[in-house]
């Protein structure tokens, strides 16, 4: 299929979407095809005024998109990584990321709030330049530089030369095993929102638009994903998605018995989010209304915030214990 | 002169000053859990109102009250000179001064609907009124020898006098001023409005705390057996019950250690005891602050799910918990201590007082709220609507009203960018800081 211009994309990405909803592999696929139907029209775009890509390249994503785990709705969260260090090859890449972002945009794909893009020099930057600002960013050790591998750490190539990205990563995994920087990123992260009251309760928002819904993303999403990546930085694994990345711990670290449950778990609220997030905007999707869910369906939700908050305080645990 | 005369004029006078100072403590409550843009004419109008509120007591308002009369209304001794009253045991001067304060308190309460919305002339107007004809008739039947005293109505400080009924008028007023803008959503949920400065509220909460020993202690009037101090006792337990219980709540039921929540706990744990604080039992005082605490927290979830904005929760913490306050006696009253009234229900007194005290509470809420709707109903037609437009309302009632902001360096900055926002249109504001620069 041959899709030259962002409204033909945009309009088959909202034409063809609903029919995956229900299923997680294939709605994950499909949202890598659009960004792959939309960075090639953005290069064709480019090649027209600018010319052709002038060096090897990889785009890459990060948030939920590396993770593989983007719902109906996501946002833009990506990168770019060239082979060759010069400023005009920077400014061109830079135009490219704009051009991707204003197409993924047009097809319902929110922009980064914090400007966590390729149009941004910070996240569009030469081989070399990348292998320096991780160097940097890992001897820093400030609470701005820790966001930043931790968000690194999800990136997953999906167009262009994906050993550019895989060097990098490489970097990145090697400098993190100090300790110090294991602690910062545990501290960073192991603070979540509470899902359940102390009575057993669901804990939904008491005000704004979304009041008496439970925040799925904070309370359900967060502890499993943030846990899933330190444990990735403290095993050294390579895989961006959290199902892969808690099958791949040890089992010296992690009993099989115990991974399968979390992975279910994980897997289970996957579906549970598509089956009953709101899901009229990017927003809302994180939201789900617990007054429309069935007894069973709020059983099922307690379980996988159990499960969720049992592997985040077994990864501090494992991290805490490592340090001292 | 007698010792007694001197000591009980001097004690009373201490406390009508506590009480004076409790309106320091509204003006640090309201601005605090309400917007900057809104701070000076809210600090402002409370300061005015309650001279507003002093002058009509003077004139009107003690006469109405304590003058000679039936059992709906006094209607003599207008105009006090400060002569003393025949059978009083202190200073007539000194409890002018003592009820005046109380009368300036119920007003300020009312008020606390009309936050952030009402124009200027209507707290003027408001205030006149309110001082005539609400608050002595209620004041008159319980205080002033009216027919709800005659009844045995228990009401030591004022939980229904001067606490429900200015939560009346502040329902009546927040029902006919509707709900401030951006506070509910189309959908009929609820945003959270933050007021601006957390510490403002807290400070408030303990500079009120320590005005209530004016006003529940001093309510004694008298130093005699040092009874003051069993009262402020009692005032101090509830108070710590009230903040417990409303963390605890709060903790509990939304999974947060809410800050206001707690705030709001401890000030409906004082509304609550100022009814019994003389009648009840320690133990008893804990738990009517503890009722309290949880009760507010329930009581602001409900105003706010029948879409009533209520920006200071004057309606559940001076309202609902005003309310428990006075039914807590017809429970708690114990045998010993009940020197109105008869025990209550748990000392073997039956239904009976518990039965006057819902009377009472009935009668004077309805009363209260009734001629609070109808003086706010004809206001609302002679002045052309309660409320400021809604231009007005977003560039903040500091500069609509009064001209100038009480945050002049934060608030222009933050206004200029809500009104470019808002719409494109030349504001007000815009005019404003044009002639200005």
């Amino acid at each position: 299929m041959e899709m030259k211009t962002f409204e033909e994309i945009s309009e088959f990405r909202w034409k063809t979407i609903n029919d995956l909803v229900l299923e997680h592999e294939n709605l994950n696929k499909f949202h890598d095809v659009i960004y792959g139907y939309i960075i090639s029209a953005a290069i064709s775009r480019l090649t027209l005024r600018h010319g052709k890509p002038p060096s090897p390249f990889c785009f890459f994503v990060m948030g939920s998109a590396g993770r593989l785990e983007q719902s109906i709705w996501s946002d833009q969260d990506h990168g770019i990584a060239f082979e060759d260090d010069s400023k005009h090859h920077l400014t061109y890449f830079l135009h490219l990321g704009s051009e991707i972002s204003a197409g993924l945009e047009q097809a319902g794909y929110k922009k980064c709030s914090g400007d966590v893009m390729a149009s941004n020099p910070l996240w569009c930057k030469s081989r070399a330049e990348w292998q320096q600002q991780v160097q940097h960013w890992t001897s820093t050790i400030s609470w701005e530089s820790i966001r930043h591998l931790l968000i690194l750490a999800d990136a997953r190539p999906v167009f262009g030369e994906s050993s550019l990205l895989h060097l990098i990563k490489e970097n990145t995994a090697n400098s993190v095993k100090s300790e110090k920087l294991l602690t910062r990123m545990l501290e960073n992260t192991m603070h979540s929102k509470k899902g359940i009251g102390v009575l057993g309760q669901l804990l939904v928002e008491t005000h704004g638009p979304f009041s008496g819904c439970i925040n799925i993303k904070e309370t359900a999403i967060l502890p499993f994903v943030n846990a899933a990546r330190l444990l990735s930085f403290y095993c050294g694994i390579e895989s961006t998605d959290t199902r892969t990345r808690i099958s791949s711990v040890p089992d010296s670290i992690i009993a099989p018995q115990e991974k399968k449950y979390y992975i279910e778990n994980f897997n289970a609220l996957l579906s549970f989010r598509l089956a009953h997030a709101l899901q009229t905007d990017y927003e809302s999707g994180h939201f789900i209304r617990v007054e429309h869910l069935s007894k069973e369906d709020k059983k099922e939700l307690k379980q996988i915030l159990k499960a969720g908050k049992e592997l985040h305080d077994k990864t501090s645990r494992l991290i805490e214990r490592r340090i001292q | 002169m007698d010792t007694l005369f001197l000591m009980n004029s001097m004690w009373v006078m201490i406390s009508g000053v506590l009480v004076i100072l409790m309106i320091g403590g509204f003006i640090l409550l309201e601005t605090g859990s309400t917007r900057m843009k809104n701070a000076g004419h809210i600090a402002g109008k409370t300061i005015l109102t309650f001279g507003i509120s002093s002058l009509v007591f003077w004139a009107v308002g003690y006469g109405l009250i304590f003058g000679e009369g039936n059992s709906i209304i006094g209607f003599s001794d207008f105009f006090y000179s400060g002569y003393e009253v025949e059978g009083l045991g202190l200073s007539g001067s000194v409890f002018f001064l003592f009820q005046l304060a109380f009368a300036g308190i119920s007003l300020t309460i009312a008020f606390g609907g009309f936050a952030e919305r009402a124009k200027l002339s209507v707290y003027l107007i408001f205030a006149l009124l309110f001082s005539i004809i609400v608050y002595p008739f209620v004041a008159h039947w319980i205080w002033g020898g009216g027919w709800l005293a005659e009844h045995g109505k228990q009401d030591f400080a004022g939980s229904t006098v001067v606490h429900l009924t200015g939560a009346m008028a502040a329902l009546a007023a927040t029902i006919l001023l509707k709900p401030r803008i951006g506070k509910f959503n189309k959908d009929g949920s609820a945003n959270n409005i933050e007021g601006h400065n957390q510490v403002f509220t807290a400070l408030s909460v303990l500079l009120l705390w320590v005005g209530w020993f004016g006003f529940n202690a001093g309510s004694t009037v008298s130093v005699d057996g040092a009874f003051f101090g069993f009262v402020a006792l009692n005032t101090n337990l509830a108070a710590a019950a009230g903040t417990v219980a409303a963390l605890l709540i709060s903790w509990i039921v939304v999974g947060k250690a809410d800050v206001p929540m707690m705030l709001n706990g401890a000030l409906a744990g004082l509304v609550a005891i100022t009814a019994s604080c003389a009648f009840v039992d320690t133990w008893a005082a804990v738990v009517i602050g503890l009722v309290a605490g949880i009760l507010v927290f329930y009581s602001i979830r409900f105003f706010e799910s029948r879409k009533i904005d209520d920006p200071i929760f004057a309606l559940s913490v001076h309202g609902t918990a005003g309310v428990w306050g006075t039914l807590s006696t017809g429970l708690f009253a114990t045998p010993e201590l009940a020197t109105v009234g008869e025990p209550g229900l748990f000392y073997g007194g039956g239904l009976a007082q518990l039965g006057v005290q819902a009377l009472g509470v009935a009668a004077s809420g309805t009363f209260a709220f009734l001629v609070s709707f109808i003086i706010l109903l004809v206001m609302k037609t002679a002045m052309n609507g309660l409320r400021v437009t809604e231009e007005e309302e977003i560039i903040g009632l500091d500069l609509s009203e009064h001209g100038s902001y009480g945050y002049p360096e934060l608030v222009n900055n933050e206004a200029a960018k809500s009104i470019k926002n808002a719409n494109n249109t030349p504001s007000p504001l815009a005019v404003q800081q044009s002639t200005v620069n």
